[in-house]
């Protein structure tokens, strides 16, 4: 909703009216104009007059120049001149490089100008290797001038770039060119690279044109490295030598993403690589490409040999080695069971609403004024000038608050609206509502706040110092826990190993590609109805009724479906603004946050410093663990004492180990929030515990199937915290499984060109699910029949893209006999939908199930009965069938009687509902959980020689999870669980300096893009159960994410024995392990 | 300044009156009430917003109203006017292609451009043209899934 900006555009046709144009005061002139909304979210000064070039005949087209040369007009589009024969024939190097400009849909607006005129554009190190000149026009005429000194000097005011000029090229040469990003593709530049060498008939190296550049990097010639390369004979360059004067002249930025030597040293690399050089040196002797991984210890310093003689007592004998009964998770193998979800075809054909979508004439536009400081006194706010702005019909602060100024699922410490304090930059201080998009921005700007600020706390450990500025006045310390099982002091004298590193895990983003918004309505019954993306609408309810001082059945909240969730839409985002500007307005208020707005504000993954140190015995069997976590908290609670208790339940991961100490700790800072994300702290955890394992293998000379052999825990047995867990526990089968896996055999090493090195890990998976033993944890549903005929299944539980409604078809339609399109989903919805608790911890599915299982029979009892009476028919005879009720014995399937005739014939129409407590265990010290699902995730990786950069090409996950409810559903839980596992393990971390984000939006924040995903992605599933167990299908919404990064960190340390501790992980380590500086 | 620009809008005339800046996006949704094209990042990162401008997919939140001027754009909802539409469409229904879906519409018209400009374009063809397609549901193979399928469905069908 960005409110146009008020410039006028000139459209020159002609070179003269373009070079009049450019030079009329305050005029910028654009091509593409592809980077300007960039530019302005980044602070730059909107201009007064924009001077649109893609129409100037002159600026177009190209051609061969009489000399052989080619002419390129700066209005060419990229992608146009990806597909210009010209070019293609005579600057291969260029569209070589054209390729990794931005993404193509960037591609087709923006211009070879524009990318040129920035002098940031990834295309220049190509053209200067290309040795390009520029044919430039101002009021003084016109001038061609090299690309190399038009770069050197200071930009001229008023000139346009009206073509590039390539010289013909030599008929012999070795080019290359190289972009090196953040991530695979569509990313900024760490630093870009191109050469070309211009070879004569003797073979020897007649020019040399090499260059940098790209992003934050000035671009340039390297004169003294070319020098060192001209007249050698290409076959015979000293290689070795022209790297180290590359690093002497290379120069490069630092922009706290990747570091000034890393850009130097990769684009170094690509240079000597690129143009058929050797490769970085390799400390040792590089591992061999098709090893065969089984049982491949690495070369660990500290390994004494005589560890390895001892004689190995196999605790595993006698364990399940019998492969699992997997079948593969694919459309292909399951395709009698696939079925297509009901709302894939609108969403599809663009068709299907999402609740940040309704349009009404009398809505009013809602906007939120965040404090933009992280930690500040409030001493005034003045809200007089935004309400005297006409077109504005409410502005609301603290106090129009009527009831608690307090929320938060936990503890209530967070304000609707700031009182007194803010404590995050993003912190709603004020709301507004007015008749359209532009008033609301204004009036926005006319709110004066006066902050006095305080000290900010950024540091969660600096903050557990007595004397440390308090973000509360209770102070920083959060949540404190501390366990304690056996003796640790006197267990770790019976280690004959002792791994100890200390794990980083980053800030990530929820990254839902619909950000936080809706809207709000009066009724006329003095209620209010806010309709709002979320997780669990009978507790936004309940949040909305205390922030409002209404009674919870005046309100009514709608949270489905909304446009992915992970956790970041659990606690409440917008609805108390939109509610009191609702209130206030008594109009329908919308609003939805643009993508700067929800980063700043919205809820993040809590960082941990997690230091674990685990010992085992001489034969590979653990013994001791000790585990301390810092986790930052942000400025308010939310679920975060909850993530850290789950965190420290999967302190040990599946393992039995007698002797434990964890210790954890939640502490308060101005770094934005952190709240709910999928894995809930589980797999920052499990990213640290494998990583030990995988180390403990090393050390004690077992592979990591055999190590995890030893020390699995055994069905039935007690849990981490000695609570009773559920039945069908499928550890061995899920070890069995991943050790039999193709994947484990693939080739790993060396890559045939020698440019990467492969390796391939393995990492159990091991998730609780559901809230636990403390907190209330309801479940249920109705199933009823409709006056339409539908079986309407009615869920408090939200449609976040998971796949809901196609699984509350299938469990329904299960129990019931009818087909799953007789099944009518509503969910998430207090005016229809009840108590099925939150759409949170992989619960979901087993409350739709234990609802189906209880409340189904009930209601096809009444169907029957009451088709039985319509068709004086025994009751035993008949059945419930797809699209009505049949004769139980006929051959025929068709019903004797469709469910709309029956319910035509019903007054009142039959309905039947269940209510329970989600499956609790008996431990009540701590929050324990009773249903524990297992997996397993194996990754191959390929790390870039040249740059350390990861690249996962495969991921092969094995889940047991109980039975497959809806192939489609469980599959993309498990792979977009994995990738978003990938994202976490190696792009994405959204850093803070000062209390402020240093990623705004997603061109710093990167997600995986496609480049990114896994090659091949394969996904298998156990599903029995064991004989009578109770619980049926549990849900694998967190067991996808579970174990992807320790499974690619034990793949790293395959390629190149480095364990990397901190993620993302950061490439440049990757390099100095695969170097030998590590 | 307001400007008033002519295009067509999924093949029906369009004028637009209003100020330079406006963003296709906005006026897409604002003023036509056309959807499909969605706010995801404001800056062209993330392609739900995909639209094609004169057959090409260009991010509508990019295209600013005094570019349009004499444009062609089609929108998600306007893809039937394209004749390998309804075989992408169908295939990545039956594949499930997406579950929140909100990057659904862009990825069509990705997709859409793409197979228009080369109906035999492989996987990598397919993964290259969806590099400015964000979606975090899904990790992309379903999509892939669906995007191989309507690849397959259209080497069965006759060309145009």
């Amino acid at each position: 909703m960005t409110a146009a900006s008020g410039f006028s555009v000139l459209r020159p046709a002609t070179l003269a009216e373009a070079v009049a144009a450019a030079a009329m005061p305050g005029a910028v002139p654009i091509g593409g104009a592809t980077a300007l909304q960039l530019d302005w979210a980044a602070g730059a000064a909107r201009p007064g007059l924009l001077v649109d070039l893609t129409r100037c005949a002159a600026l177009s087209g190209s051609g061969v120049e009489p000399d052989g040369g080619l002419r390129i007009g700066a209005a060419a589009r990229l992608a146009a001149l990806e597909h210009d024969p010209h070019a293609a024939a005579g600057a291969p190097l260029l569209l070589a490089a054209l390729r990794s400009v931005a993404a193509p849909p960037i591609r087709t607006r923006a211009t070879l100008g524009g990318n040129i005129a920035g002098r940031t554009g990834c295309l220049i190190p190509a053209l200067l290797a290309l040795d390009a000149a520029l044919v430039l026009a101002s009021a003084a005429g016109e001038r061609t001038v090299p690309l190399a000194a038009w770069l050197a000097a200071p930009p001229a005011a008023g000139e346009i770039v009206v073509a590039v000029l390539l010289p013909k090229p030599s008929p012999r040469r070795v080019e290359t060119a190289r972009k090196i990003g953040r991530r695979a593709a569509f990313t900024p530049s760490v630093i870009g690279v191109a050469a070309s060498l211009d070879i004569g008939p003797d073979g020897r190296i007649g020019a040399a044109r090499l260059a940098v550049g790209g992003g934050p990097n000035r671009p340039r010639r390297l004169a003294e490295s070319e020098a060192l390369l001209v007249g050698c004979d290409v076959g015979a360059a000293d290689w070795h030598a022209l790297r180290g004067a590359l690093l002497e002249e290379i120069d490069a930025a630092d922009d706290g993403w990747r570091s000034r030597s890393y850009r130097r040293r990769v684009a170094a690399h690509a240079i000597v690589a690129g143009l058929g050089g050797a490769f970085p040196p390799h400390p040792g002797p590089l591992p061999a490409g098709g090893e065969r991984g089984q049982g491949r210890a690495l070369p660990v310093k500290g390994v004494r040999a005589e560890d390895r003689a001892i004689p190995l007592p196999l605790a595993g004998e006698g364990r399940v080695r019998a492969l699992p009964e997997e079948v593969e998770v694919s459309h292909r193998s399951l395709g009698d069971r696939w079925r297509i979800r009901p709302d894939v075809q609108a969403k599809v054909e663009g068709g299907f609403r999402y609740l940040t979508e309704h349009r009404a004439p009398d809505m009013l536009i809602g906007r939120i004024l965040r404090a933009g400081r992280p930690h500040a006194r409030i001493r005034a706010i003045d809200v007089g000038a935004a309400e005297a702005l006409p077109g504005v019909r409410a502005v609301v602060t603290a106090a129009d608050v009527k009831g608690e100024n307090a929320f938060g699922i936990v503890v209530q410490d967070q304000p609707a609206l700031a009182a007194d304090r803010v404590r995050f930059a993003g912190e709603p201080v004020a709301a507004l509502a007015a008749v359209d998009a532009a008033t609301a921005e204004r009036a926005l700007s006319l709110i004066r706040v006066d902050y006095e600020d305080l000290p900010v706390v950024t540091d969660p450990e600096a903050a557990l110092a007595e004397d440390a500025p308090r973000v509360h006045e209770g102070g920083n310390l959060l949540t404190d826990l501390h366990f304690v099982r056996g003796d640790l002091a006197g267990a770790w004298e019976g280690c004959a190993h002792i791994v100890e590193a200390t794990y980083l895990t980053p800030r990530q983003m929820h990254g839902f590609m619909e950000t936080e918004g809706g809207f709000a309505r009066p009724e006329l019954d003095g209620g209010l109805s806010v309709f709002a993306g979320g997780q669990y609408a009978l507790r936004d309810r309940m949040q909305l009724a205390r922030i409002l001082g209404l009674p919870e059945e005046k309100i009514r909240v709608v949270t489905s479906p909304t446009g992915g969730a992970f956790g970041g839409k659990d606690e409440l985002t917008v609805q108390p603004a939109l509610a009191l500007l609702a209130l206030k307005s008594g109009r329908p208020v919308r609003l939805q946050l643009d993508r700067a707005e929800s980063v700043l504000s919205g809820w993040k993954r809590h960082p941990m410093t997690i230091r674990m140190r685990t010992g085992c015995d001489a034969a590979g069997r653990l013994v001791a663990q000790q585990v301390d976590v810092v986790a930052d908290a942000g400025a308010y609670a939310s679920l975060g004492p909850g993530v850290l208790e789950t965190a420290l339940e999967h302190a040990c991961g599946p393992y039995g180990i007698p002797h434990v100490e964890t210790r954890g700790r939640l502490v308060y800072t101005n770094n934005g929030l952190c709240g709910a994300f999928r894995g809930f702290g589980a797999n920052q955890m499990t990213y640290a515990i494998e990583c030990q394992i995988g180390r403990l293998a090393e050390r004690a000379g077992l592979d990591p199937f055999e190590m995890r052999r030893r020390a699995l825990r055994r069905p039935g047995t007690p849990g981490y915290l000695g609570q009773t867990v559920g039945p069908s526990e499928r550890l061995d089968e899920m070890l069995a499984a991943a050790e039999a896996s193709a994947l484990w055999a693939a080739p790993r090493g060396l890559s045939g060109d020698g440019a990467m090195i492969t390796g391939i890990g393995f990492a159990m998976n091991y998730q609780g699910t559901g809230l636990g033993s403390i907190p209330p944890d309801p479940g249920g549903g109705r199933l009823a029949l409709a006056p339409d005929g539908k079986i309407e299944a009615a869920f408090g539980f939200d449609e976040m893209g998971q796949g809901a409604l196609a699984m509350i078809q299938a469990v329904v339609a299960g129990a019931l006999g009818c087909d799953r399109d007789d099944v009518r989903p509503i969910v998430g919805d207090t005016a229809l939908t009840p108590e099925s608790g939150s759409t949170t911890a992989a619960r979901a599915t087993f409350v739709a199930w234990k609802t189906a299982r209880t409340a189904g029979p009930a209601l096809a009892a009444d169907l029957v009965a009451a088709a039985a009476l319509r068709l004086g028919r025994d009751p035993a005879d008949l059945a419930v069938a797809p699209g009505g009720i049949r004769d139980r014995r006929a051959n025929d399937a068709a019903p004797l009687i469709g469910f709309a005739e029956l319910a035509a014939s019903l007054d009142p129409l039959p309905q039947a509902s269940a209510a329970f407590e989600f499956p609790k265990t008996d431990y009540t010290r701590g929050n324990a959980r009773f249903l524990f699902i297992s997996g397993a995730t194996l990754a191959r990786v390929a790390i870039d020689r040249v740059t350390g950069m990861v690249r996962v090409t495969d991921i092969e996950q094995h889940a047991a999870a109980g039975p497959i409810v809806d192939p489609a559903g469980y599959l993309g839980q498990i792979e977009g669980g994995a990738v978003q596992g990938l994202g976490f393990t190696l792009t994405e971390d959204m850093r803070t300096s000062g209390g402020v984000f240093l990623e705004k939006n997603l061109d710093q924040y990167l997600m995986p893009s496609i480049a990114d995903a896994p090659e091949r992605m394969t996904t298998f599933a156990l599903e029995d159960l064991d004989p009578g167990d109770p619980f049926g299908p549990r849900g694998v919404g967190e067991l996808g994410i579970g174990a992807v990064t320790p499974a690619i960190a034990a793949a790293i340390a395959d390629a190149t024995g480095l364990w990397p501790a901190t993620t993302p992980i950061a490439p440049e380590a990757v390099l100095d392990a695969l170097e030998g500086a590590g | 300044m307001n400007e008033t620009v002519r295009f067509t809008l999924n093949g029906a005339d369009a004028v637009f009156d209003g100020p330079a800046g406006t963003t296709l996006l906005d006026l897409l949704r604002e003023e036509h009430g056309l959807m499909a094209a969605k706010p995801g990042c404001g800056i062209g990162r993330c392609g739900a917003c995909l639209v094609l401008v004169d057959g090409a997919p260009a991010n509508a939140c990019l295209v600013m109203a005094f570019q349009l001027d004499g444009a062609a754009v089609v929108s998600a909802e306007g893809l039937d006017r394209l004749p390998v539409a309804a075989a992408i469409r169908a295939a990545l229904v039956d594949e499930n292609a997406f579950q929140c879906g909100y990057c659904a519409p862009g990825f069509t018209v990705a997709l859409a451009a793409l197979f228009t400009a080369d109906r035999d374009a492989d996987e990598a063809a397919i993964r290259a043209a969806l590099e400015g397609n964000l979606c975090r549901c899904t990790g992309y193979h379903s999509i892939l899934r669906g995007a191989l399928a309507a690849a397959a469905r259209l080497r069965e069908a006759p060309s145009p």
